[in-house]
């Protein structure tokens, strides 16, 4: 379903894409990666579609900083409500068809969760996360975007709202730090619909590649020699690098107003 | 059988690594030995992952591997990465952490260049290194200062044992190597070196102690240090802290430019406000004197210097409002509100964030996309059409053919360009620079003309629309709004589209003139309004006409008592919503303390908080408007409902006596609102009936200067009736609910501006219940000790529970030998007398059942009174 939409947005995704591209295709290999973590209300729609974009070149993990899944129901005062972590996605789907299969199919949901369901076995819920605890074993091994992430933490969060980067920095600053590990959260602000979604996931690959070449120009000129190796911008370290990065993709992305921090896990 | 696997799989990467280590040479060429032995020891990291068991034989294992200052820069990558990640677990349990942690000292001081082989530490190690000093600085410090508990006998040890006092020459060497080079440091090494030293703080600076003797469950801090511990001296390390903290704080105010670093700092300081009260105030002054958005003072902002001002500021505003939300009654809250707001609207000024969102969001379209369609016409707010141009003379007369917007309605120059610029692209401030000398210097004919043609436009569009509206007013409606807007969520946006009337008022209250002259009448360069406005919302125009509203029926008393008192409840229904959080705990408590906190020079009601209301309904209740009560104004209206309802007069009763009353309908809902939750809401009690009793005296001192004594004081008691009455309203509400040990009845009563006989006999009947006979008790008690008008009142009370309520005899009785012995010992007397015990016992009921009739008689009397 990645391709079907065409709106404004779109040139510019493309665009997004080509820099994804030529970031390093053909050194995805063995080479170094940063991790990442996306973040949205539910863990359904835009996290995950940022989820599946990601976890194609990068170790990726994804939640919901809700504190239920909410997706839309008949009406907007009845929406479905299901657990975080113990609800399937497959579950979901299947409850869904069972209920209005002609409604749900019609506005994308039944879509969504089976695209989910592809992904990741349930929703997740950020503040019920042990960051730093293991993620190994069958419960992980088929997730998308799992290989990388076994230690259970990640270099990079990407939020997908405002109110989940508040979510997450408070969250964050709740936990107390305990493993003394830095990690950007970004906010990229998209709002909640296939379409938007969409254009998001590519806005959130395209700051991953760019984020990324940065930790490999970092790790690539340290040591003895690479101080006669790289110039300029490539000297700089990663970390110091990421507000200029963030400028750069804004003015690719300027209607995806973004918001960043280094927090500590 | 793992275990094996596990120290096989160390080993293998041991012995792939005894080949390369000599043969380590350029980095970015990873030899294939490398290699192996990184993907041995891959295989070994994830035995850990699975059982966190395996830690204890592999990190030994490892370290010789990857500490060897041969090793190629991928192993100790690796090595530095892994041990990060080690005392990073949280399946690894802290002893666990901490028996190894000794053991990794050696490496790590390898790592970061501190046994002086090397000053040149690559980015990659320095990170990790740095991560896992941080992890594992409290776990070395417990263990120094686990040793006191140990054994008795601390000196002896460790003069024993010397690899303990190794241990910590060794931390300490880390720890001044960082703290040393973390200046120098690369940017992305300093942001650890950053949270390090916030670990050293928080170890460092005393902390709570939860148990003493069991160190282990405590959060490690400096608190657990004997005072004379003979390696690490409290008052030395302290000091460093202190230090050490400032430098930290420093960071704020040096790297103000920073966003990397300040926001790493911000999010590192949390848990040190947290967790360490003795600095806490001290860290959060610092944040407050920290202005975020320093960099945006520098106009026009670069796109990246927004960025980072918005990321240093939503990440302040994140730590100031996860420390109130921690801690709501944290002493500095108020300042933390304090600038928080403050924060909010210089961003607002700064950064504009509206204005550059409607500029770089979704830029609204310079056409109209469908001009010739009416409802997709957008619409300028008339408030902030920010108009016109003039050429008076000559466009002016003529008005574009209807339907025209506000925009063409004041656009009265001819030239397209100037027509088809959206002056909405220049940012207000720039706006108002404009156009405030521009008004100065402005011709005022030219100026009275350009009004003058506008105004003519708009009659002439108002009387050519009157007609064609009046009939459309009688269709199906006006077109629905156009969701201009994207519509959020999956949800549609639900706007309903307003309905013609309503449009109608809308443009009946616009101003047919207002906006004109804001405007400039030079007919230069200035912008005329013409594009669509982001913010535009469709309208059918013109509607605007000679058109009024007829008046509304008036309304029958019936349906005048019904809006009141749904009025009424809605200011009701505000007051709960203020109400602060349950969790709040003793909520009534801290809201009034809060009100008192404001100082003696507070206005009532001028914040628009749930005291404000609370006065504000309390006046709306009492200060009767003259008029509104009846012939005699307050008094009147007292006596009437007074004279229909008697002592238990309801909402009803003024309706009885010809008239619907609206004081009594707010009382009525007050105390309605004070009993539903009358343990939180005692407060508004005490001030709404504070009101009452303050308003009738005021009368009752307006009457006797008029002279006409005894006019109000036919009711008795000082001439409250009202007062009274509702007093006796709340007790009733809510005494069936009190339990045993409630203290708001006494609350209630030491508050209320006057107590009465009939509300001690309240009092007096809740000792008919066994369980809450304590309580009447102690309310009288109360009452007698720190009210005196009120004393003899009370004691008469007591005494006539003693004599007519058995299960308070006793703990009556303990009162009156103090307060009134002779009536003690008059019973004695009398039984003295009586002589026999059966005789005694009944004339003991006797007296009661006199005494009952006694009481009985008095209710009614009071009864009759009111």
């Amino acid at each position: 379903m990645s391709d079907v939409t065409q709106r404004d947005g779109t040139s510019s995704a493309e665009s997004g894409g080509d820099c994804g591209g030529d970031g390093g295709g053909d050194k995805d290999g063995d080479s170094f990666k940063l991790r990442f973590c996306t973040v949205c209300a539910s863990n359904q729609n835009r996290s995950m579609e940022a989820h599946l974009r990601l976890s194609s070149r990068f170790p990726t993990l994804s939640f919901g900083t809700g504190s239920l899944v909410r997706l839309p129901g008949p009406s907007i005062s009845e929406p479905n409500v299901y657990r975080f972590n113990s609800t399937t996605y497959a579950a979901i789907a299947s409850e869904l068809a069972a209920r209005d299969p002609r409604l749900y199919r019609a506005n994308g949901l039944l879509n969504m969760l089976s695209r989910n369901a592809g992904i990741k076995r349930s929703p997740e819920r950020w503040q019920d996360w042990a960051v730093g605890a293991p993620r190994v074993g069958p419960a992980y091994a088929a997730d998308r975007g799992h290989a990388g992430t076994e230690a259970g933490v990640v270099d990079v969060v990407v939020t997908c709202e405002e109110r989940c980067w508040d979510a997450v920095v408070d969250d964050l600053l709740s936990r107390g730090a305990p493993l003394n590990r830095p990690v950007h959260v970004f906010n990229v602000d998209i709002k909640d619909n296939h379409e938007e979604a969409l254009v998001g996931g590519k806005a959130i690959l395209d700051l991953a590649v760019k984020l990324n070449e940065a930790a490999v120009e970092e790790r690539e000129k340290a040591g003895v020699q690479g101080w006669d190796m790289g110039s300029g911008e490539a000297r700089r370290g990663f970390d110091e690098r990421v507000p200029d990065i963030l400028t750069e993709w804004q003015e690719r992305w300027p209607a995806l107003p973004a918001l960043w921090t280094l927090a500590w896990f | 059988m793992a275990a094996a696997a596990a120290s096989n799989a160390a080993a293998n990467a041991a012995a792939a690594s005894a080949t390369p280590s000599t043969a380590a040479g350029p980095n970015n060429a990873i030899p294939n030995a490398t290699a192996e032995t990184i993907k041995q020891l891959t295989h070994a990291r994830n035995l850990t992952l699975e059982d966190a068991a395996y830690y204890n034989q592999i990190v030994p294992s490892v370290l010789p591997i990857v500490g060897a200052p041969a090793a190629a820069l991928e192993l100790k990558r690796w090595g530095a990465d892994f041990l990060a990640e080690t005392f990073a677990s949280p399946t690894l349990s802290a002893d666990a952490k901490t028996g190894l942690a000794l053991k990794v000292l050696d490496t790590l001081k390898a790592f970061l260049g501190a046994d002086g082989n090397t000053d040149e530490v690559d980015t990659g190690i320095a990170k990790s290194a740095v991560q896992t000093a941080a992890s594992v600085y409290p776990l070395v410090f417990r263990h120094i200062l686990a040793l006191q508990y140990r054994d008795g006998i601390t000196e002896l040890r460790i003069v024993d044992n010397p690899s303990d006092a190794s241990s910590w020459q060794k931390m300490a060497a880390i720890k001044s190597n960082i703290l040393r080079r973390m200046d120098s440091f690369s940017p992305g090494v300093r942001i650890c070196c950053i949270k390090f030293v916030q670990r050293v703080v928080q170890t460092q600076t005393p902390g709570l102690i939860a148990d003493p003797r069991r160190t282990e469950n405590n959060d490690i801090s400096l608190a657990l240090v004997p005072r004379d511990h003979p390696l690490i001296p409290p008052p030395n390390l302290e000091a460093e802290a202190s230090g050490l903290l400032d430098r930290l704080l420093s960071n704020l105010h040096d790297h103000g430019a920073d966003a990397l670093i300040v926001t790493a700092t911000l999010n590192s300081i949390g848990s040190l406000i947290r967790t360490r009260p003795s600095v806490a105030t001290k860290i959060v002054n610092a944040v407050l004197n920290f202005n975020p958005l320093k960099l945006a003072g520098e106009q026009p902002i670069s796109s990246r210097n927004r960025v980072i001002v918005k990321s240093m500021e939503r990440t302040t505003k994140a730590l100031l409002l996860n420390i109130i939300k921690k801690n709501q009654n944290h002493p500095l809250a108020g300042r933390i509100h304090a600038y928080l707001e403050r924060l909010h609207q210089a961003r607002a000024e700064l950064l504009d964030e509206s204005a550059a969102a409607s500029r770089t969001k979704r830029p609204a379209p310079a056409e109209p996309v469908d001009g010739l369609d009416p409802a997709k016409r957008q619409r300028l707010g008339a408030g902030d059409a920010p108009s016109t141009a003039a050429a008076a003379a000559a466009g002016g007369a003529g008005a574009p053919p209807s339907p025209i917007s506000f925009a063409q309605l004041y656009t009265l120059t001819n030239d397209q360009g100037s027509r088809n610029f959206d002056v909405q692209q220049i940012p207000v401030e720039l706006v108002v620079r404009i156009l405030v000398p521009m008004l100065g210097r402005v011709d005022h004919a030219q100026l009275d003309s350009a009004v003058n043609s506008v105004r003519a436009r708009y009659l002439a569009i108002s009387q050519q629309a009157a007609a064609a509206q009046q009939a459309q007013a009688q269709g199906p409606g006006a077109p629905a709004g156009i969701d201009d807007e994207d519509d959020e969520d999956y949800e549609p946006d639900f706007q309903p589209a307003e309905d013609t009337e309503q449009i109608m008022n809308k443009l009946d209250a616009a101003p047919p003139e207002a906006p004109a002259p804001t405007g400039p009448a030079d007919p230069g360069p200035e912008p005329v309004p013409s594009g669509p406005t982001p913010s535009s919302v469709t309208v059918p125009v013109p509607a605007a006409g000679p058109f009024a509203i007829p008046p509304p029926p008036p309304l029958d008393e019936e349906e005048t008592a019904k809006a009141g008192s749904s009025t009424v409840d809605r200011v009701l229904g505000l007051m709960t919503s203020l109400e602060p959080a349950p969790q709040a705990g003793k909520g009534a408590g801290a809201a009034g303390a809060g009100a008192f906190g404001k100082g003696f020079s507070r206005l009532a009601a001028s914040s628009y908080d749930r005291d404000a209301w609370v006065t504000v309904v309390a006046r709306l209740a009492t200060r009767v408007i003259p008029g509104e009560g009846g012939e005699d104004g307050v008094g009147g209206a007292v006596k009437n409902e007074e004279g229909a309802g008697g002592l238990g007069g309801d909402l009803f009763s003024a309706r009885g006596s010809g008239g619907f009353s609206l004081p009594n309908m707010i009382r009525e809902a007050l105390c309605r609102f004070v009993v539903e939750d009358f343990r939180r809401r005692i407060d508004v009690a005490i001030a709404w009936l504070c009101e009452e009793w303050y308003v009738e005296k005021v009368a009752g001192m307006a009457e006797t200067e008029k002279g006409k004594e005894g006019a109000g004081r036919k009711g008795g008691g000082g001439g409250t009736p009202t007062y009274e009455k509702w007093v006796l309203r709340v007790l009733d509400g809510i005494m069936p609910y009190l339990d045993a040990r409630d203290k708001v009845l006494i609350r209630f009563l030491s508050e209320v501006p006057a107590v009465e006989k009939s509300a001690v006999e309240k009092v007096k009947r809740l000792a008919r219940d066994p369980e809450r006979v304590g309580l009447a008790v102690n309310t009288l008690l109360y009452l007698i000790m720190l009210r005196p008008p009120v004393r003899e009142l009370c004691i008469d009370a007591l005494e006539d529970l003693w004599r007519n309520y058995e299960d308070a005899r006793a703990p009556a009785a303990k009162h009156l030998a103090k307060w009134r012995p002779q009536v003690l010992q008059q019973q004695q007397a009398q039984q003295a007398q009586e002589g026999g015990a059966g005789a005694g016992g009944e004339a003991n009921g006797m007296v009661t059942m006199g005494g009952g009739e006694a009481v009985k008689r008095k209710a009614m009397v009071w009864a009759i009174a009111f």
